[in-house]
């Protein structure tokens, strides 16, 4: 199979997986009750009103009539109103989502490079120390609720040493285009960027690890070592390179894990991200807000996995020829 | 390997000093949910000292903002994490069991349909999942316990339903399942009398395993504030930690020691399952 084939299945296959997420959201999020419920009881709002306000957002029409309308709507580039803030849902994560982006894209990216590397070489240094003591914080990591080790971060670093800020992504007052902006900006972005870091490698450092250890035992590393190439080389162009495949398909399946992060991030800095807006959209029943965050974030991480799919490809040549 | 019952996975769990440690760690937290009564000193949903005081003698990690006693908040709420922990993984094994018999079992289209539905839902981002899941099932009012055990449920049963149809594949091809047949054994008996006691420790195992990932997830979704607002667990006094702001107002005592026990007890599931599977993959042993 050529190149360009496996690129356009892997494209019809993640325009399908979008389709399939924001098609199950569209009928879950229905089934959690109606947003306009309460306004019934309240004497202010004349039944009119209420009826009004139900053909606006196109609660009078069946489920299915307001599913056809919604994907029409999409494809035409219209999300709808955000019931709760009463703004084109499109403005209100335009505004929320430069803060998610710019944090987890570069946390992410470290986070996989510090894995690979320490990964690397702790699994040649197997039974080490710094191997068990690696070994012993990624499992105490894997039990720990991210969200408490995001506390605690808080509490030692700002509440105990000051060193940052308590919450949010700017201090009130701060004038966007300026370099004063920019340094209030990154005060409050060092804490959650290390946190997502932290949890980020110690998640994928020990696949890494584990897959050094399997290339290590393989035959072709045994008959490298027999031609009596330096174990620099073998590092670099045997070991290194095929612990790479493993680490992309890891990296492939973390998705949702991605998105997870960001709720629990963002509500514990008060980080006015995209991740918090997900979470007050679901519980305010704010159906047009999640069917938006839900859409955008599903598009953009299946985006990014198919540019790991193709990263895959290039790598290694056997996943082309396969099926 | 696929051979055992509880019996052998409990000689199996004492054998290995991974699991045995786990075990007896997670058997310290079974016990302090048990007799909780007896362990904490006041009833953690009463009002017994002035709110916000410091640990004390008489309260151990001092009392919240309603002036109830933390400490023995902190002992009954390991009650309604493991109650909930245990409970949705052993659903999801079901349901996941149900799925992988019959996706490894009868193959062809319904396999193919099964296997897309997995992976569809491995896809999709767990907790925001289970969050939607928590709404929908939830009353206006009452109570949110069986919510979340279904939605935790909902969103762990994949991992399960994948190993189930593993195994479920490669005992099909044994010989004795081909003489059952052979004698006239209907599906449902081939099923329920050869396969289903075959897979009886790897359904244990996965029901252990999916514990430690459910306890967080009840964590996640309690500290959130989805939490049943009568009930207490870890994930919700971290939550009202964080919500009656006792992070900054410095009170450690407060917020550090509900997480370090989520921590303990999802790190003993943790430890009891890499011995297990160490036993049935020796593959493993050597890495460590």
């Amino acid at each position: 199979m050529s190149t360009t084939v496996f690129f356009l299945r892997k494209s019809v296959s993640a325009f399908l997986t979008v389709i399939a997420i924001i098609t199950t959201v569209f009928f879950l999020v229905r089934i959690t009750g109606d947003p306009f419920a309460e306004l019934e009881n309240d004497p202010r709002i004349a039944p009119e009103t209420l009826r009004t306000l139900r053909s606006l957002y196109g609660m009078d029409r069946s489920v299915f009539e307001q599913y056809i309308l919604y994907m029409y709507n999409i494809f035409t580039g219209e999300m709808g109103y955000s019931v709760k803030f009463s703004r084109p849902v499109f403005d209100v994560i335009m505004e929320r989502l430069p803060y998610t982006v710019a944090l987890l894209v570069p946390s992410i990216t470290l986070s996989n490079y510090i894995a690979y590397t320490l990964g690397i070489e702790i699994g040649y240094r197997r039974g080490s120390r710094v191997d068990i003591l690696t070994l012993a914080l990624s499992n105490f990591l894997r039990a720990t609720p991210y969200f408490w080790l995001a506390i605690v971060f808080l509490y030692l670093f700002s509440v105990q040493l000051g060193l940052f800020p308590l919450y949010g992504a700017i201090s009130p007052g701060a004038l966007f285009p300026s370099l004063g902006w920019f340094a209030d900006y990154l005060w409050h972005y060092t804490l959650p960027f290390i946190v997502l870091v932290v949890r980020g490698v110690f998640t994928f450092v020990l696949y890494v690890r584990n897959s050094v250890i399997d290339i290590l035992g393989e035959d072709f590393v045994a008959v490298a070592r027999a031609k009596g190439l330096s174990e620099r080389v073998i590092k670099s162009s045997y070991v290194a390179r095929n612990a790479m495949l493993p680490m992309i398909t890891v990296m492939g399946l973390r998705y949702a894990f991605i998105i997870d992060g960001a709720i629990l991030t963002e509500t514990v800095f008060s980080y006015p991200g995209t991740g918090r807006l997900v979470f007050e959209a679901i519980v305010n029943r704010d159906f047009w807000l999640l069917q938006g965050v839900v859409l955008i974030l599903s598009i953009s991480v299946v985006l990014a996995n198919l540019i790991v799919d193709l990263l895959y490809a290039l790598l290694d040549p056997r996943i082309r020829s396969s099926r | 390997m696929a051979i055992g019952s509880l019996p052998e996975v409990i000689r199996i769990i004492i054998g290995n000093r991974a699991s045995l440690a786990g075990f007896l760690m997670l058997l310290a937290f079974v016990s302090m949910a048990i007799l909780a009564d007896l362990i904490a000193p006041y009833n953690p949903y009463e009002r017994v000292s002035l709110p916000f005081q410091p640990p004390s003698g008489r309260h151990w990690l001092g009392t919240d903002d309603l002036g109830r006693d933390i400490f023995s908040q902190m002992i009954y709420s390991s009650r309604l994490s493991l109650i909930i922990g245990f409970i949705s993984a052993l659903v999801a094994t079901v349901i996941g069991t149900m799925l992988g018999i019959l996706s490894g079992y009868y193959g062809g289209k319904i396999d193919e349909i099964l296997m897309r539905l997995t992976d569809l839902w491995l896809a999709f981002p767990n907790l925001l999942f289970a969050i939607l899941l928590v709404v929908i099932f939830s009353p206006q009012t009452g109570n949110r316990v069986v919510p979340i055990i279904i939605a935790i449920a909902l969103v762990s049963w994949p991992t399960a339903s994948r190993l189930i149809r593993s195994a479920v594949i490669s005992i099909k091809q044994s010989p004795y399942i081909e003489a059952a047949r052979a004698l006239g054994a209907s599906d449902a008996r081939i099923i329920f009398s050869h396969i289903l006691p075959n897979t009886t420790s790897l359904i244990i195992i996965e029901v252990i395993t999916i514990m430690g990932g459910a306890m967080l997830t009840e964590a996640s979704l309690s500290f959130l504030g989805l939490g049943d607002p009568r009930a207490m667990s870890w994930g919700m006094m971290l939550h009202y930690a964080l919500s009656r702001n006792a992070i900054y107002l410095g009170m450690w005592w407060w917020f550090l020691p509900p997480g370090l026990l989520i921590s303990l007890s999802v790190l003993s599931i943790i430890l009891i399952s890499t011995g297990l599977e160490e036993y049935f993959n020796p593959r493993l042993r050597r890495r460590l």
